[in-house]
């Protein structure tokens, strides 16, 4: 009687440490996670920012009225453009680059830009190593909504694992905001590029 | 009873020295089901599972002419143009090679460009058992990663364990600096064939 | 636990007897039962391969004909020479079959419909397109018969064009595949000289 009491409290004890600690952990984690998290910082206009598989050098935003790099609009429509040479830092060609750049505190219809070559309008090509391409982003806005004459756009890069923990593969993971950059926006008439 | 433990401690420590000893020694997974590369030179027929190949003619260019839905294009890179010229056929039965991969000579891969859109010679290129056929690849290149380079062309993109025909470009011919013999400053990809040397 | 135990009464011996019991079994039970799992995982993934391969042929002879996906499949015809433009050395061929429709939901019954072209040494040739050439009045491929809305009892001609090079065509045997049927596939003798 007495051993089988004993046994199970040992059982318990043994059972409860793995919750215990569980519990631990989860409390813990939650606790730096609402520690005031640091700001992104304010990115650099001229030199080029490695952003995981991107390197980025932002050229410049405006705000267009008529179809730009082939990209058409709907009627009432603009759009708002920024320019950046991207090369890619992997070893492969990619195309991973949609969601590099974003523009703070604008309402978009459609979150996802249209990205275009400018060299030759292609849209959305995979870029190769180490080869230097200025692409266009274009996301198209309500034909009333204001943009600011100074806008701020998120930079969003990725870390890379040379093992996932699924499959043991290399590949870019864990997306995280890098920081951000401030471009003037010029407004392009309709009769302009 | 102590002995017990002490056993079970033993075999528990043994199991996870030999785990550790297999994760770190053994091929991981990606290189498990990587493609089955088939080794050769140019102008010489190497056998993949489902197609042979030949690599005949490699010609580099500035800019590519094209013809996209009835206009006129010039493509411009801000490297090279890389104008591979094969000869495929089907082994067994007839089927598609759509990847061709340029590999520089320390391992950054180039896909074949996806700036031509659709057009009929280019990839996926459909092929029949005994029915030689010509296939274009076209790559975008920096200059650099010529010398020493190979060509990978495969069925598809992601085939795991399918044959991957890996051809040595060492009988290009370049330059002491490693660049290209002879650029072309421009490759009109709808002119007939003969266009440029080897 | 080893300060209480130290005198096992016939009860606890009868225990440790009991549990080795259990213990036996329970391997049995994982010889057995591994290898079903692994049968039971494996199942719908040989199956799908199977439905896609045409991997086991059955002879038809000359003007015989026989039920394949709910319709009768009869070889019509079966000619070849030089026509239209063709690469050297090869010929052109075009198969036709006259099927009668008995079950008329082509769309279910004749999912994933290939027409082959086999020759001696069991190499296979799908249809391909030869500028020049086209199907005689009245003969279908498979996907546009597939929606021409056949009805019970109709007799259509199903048929389709090939490039077969100059060393196989003598030996060439037309044969049908169909998804409801794989891995069996109908190989159709040739039309008596």
């Amino acid at each position: 009687m007495f051993r089988t009491a004993r046994s199970k409290v040992q059982t318990w004890i043994t059972a409860g440490a793995g919750t215990i600690a569980a519990l631990f952990v989860a409390g813990l984690m939650g606790a730096f996670g609402a520690l005031p998290a640091h700001a992104p910082p304010q990115l650099p206009l001229d030199t080029a920012i490695d952003a995981g598989r991107w390197r980025v050098q932002p050229v410049r935003a405006y705000v267009s009225h008529a179809k730009v790099y082939g990209v058409l609009m709907k009627p009432g429509q603009k759009a708002l453009v920024l320019e950046a040479d991207m090369t890619n830092r992997t070893a492969q060609s990619d195309k991973a680059y949609f969601d590099v750049f974003k523009p703070d505190g604008l309402a978009l219809p459609d979150p996802m830009p249209m990205i275009a070559l400018t060299r030759d309008e292609t849209l959305t090509p995979e870029l190769h190593p180490g080869m230097t391409e200025r692409m266009a982003y274009v996301w198209p806005l309500a034909g009333d909504a204001i943009v600011p004459a100074s806008l701020s756009f998120g930079v969003t890069a990725e870390i890379f694992k040379p093992r996932d923990n699924l499959y043991g593969m290399p590949g870019w993971f864990n997306p995280y905001r890098l920081g951000t950059i401030t471009l003037p926006v010029a407004d392009v008439p309709a009769t302009g590029s | 009873m102590r002995i017990r433990i002490l056993g079970n401690l033993v075999i528990l420590g043994a199991t996870v020295v030999l785990s550790y000893g297999m994760q770190v020694s053994k091929p991981h997974y990606a290189d498990l089901t990587a493609p089955i590369p088939a080794d050769g030179a140019m102008h010489d027929t190497i056998r993949a599972r489902s197609f042979d190949v030949r690599l005949d003619k490699v010609v580099f260019a500035r800019a590519l002419k094209t013809n996209q839905f009835g206009r006129q294009k010039l493509l411009t890179t801000s490297g090279l143009w890389a104008v591979v010229t094969t000869s495929l056929t089907a082994t067994a039965a007839s089927t598609t090679v759509a990847d061709g991969t340029w590999q520089g000579p320390t391992g950054l891969r180039y896909h074949q460009t996806e700036r031509l859109g659709y057009r009929q010679d280019m990839p996926p290129h459909g092929v029949d058992p005994g029915l030689e056929k010509r296939g274009l690849l076209v790559f975008e290149i920096p200059p650099d990663q010529i010398r020493g380079a190979s060509l990978l062309i495969a069925a598809r993109q992601f085939g795991p364990l399918d044959a991957q025909a890996r051809i040595s470009l060492d009988g290009l011919p370049t330059s002491a600096d490693g660049q290209p013999a002879d650029v072309l400053p421009e490759y009109d990809l709808d002119a007939p064939p003969p266009q440029g040397k080897s | 636990m080893s300060a209480v135990s130290t005198a096992p009464g016939p009860i606890a011996s009868e225990d440790r007897q009991a549990e080795q019991k259990w213990r036996r079994r329970s391997l049995v039970a994982l010889a057995i039962l591994l290898p079903l799992t692994l049968a039971e995982t494996s199942y719908d993934s040989l199956r799908e391969w199977l439905h896609g391969e045409d991997l086991i042929a059955r002879d038809v002879d000359f003007g015989q004909s026989v039920p394949f996906g709910g319709s009768d499949w009869k070889l019509a015809d079966l000619r070849g020479g030089k026509a239209g433009r063709l690469p050297d050395h090869a010929f052109a061929v075009i198969a036709t079959f006259s099927v009668k429709i008995g079950d008329p939901d082509l769309q279910k019954q004749w999912l994933g419909c290939k027409l082959m072209l086999t020759d001696a040494a069991g190499r296979r040739w799908l249809p391909d397109v030869i500028a020049g050439v086209s199907l005689p009045a009245g003969v279908m491929n498979c996907t546009s018969a597939i929606f021409s809305g056949v009805k019970k009892g109709d007799t259509v001609t199903i048929g389709d064009i090939f490039i077969v090079p100059e060393d196989a065509v003598k030996t060439i045997r037309p044969a049908v595949g169909l998804s409801s049927e794989r891995p069996w596939f109908l190989r159709f003798q040739r039309p008596p000289k």
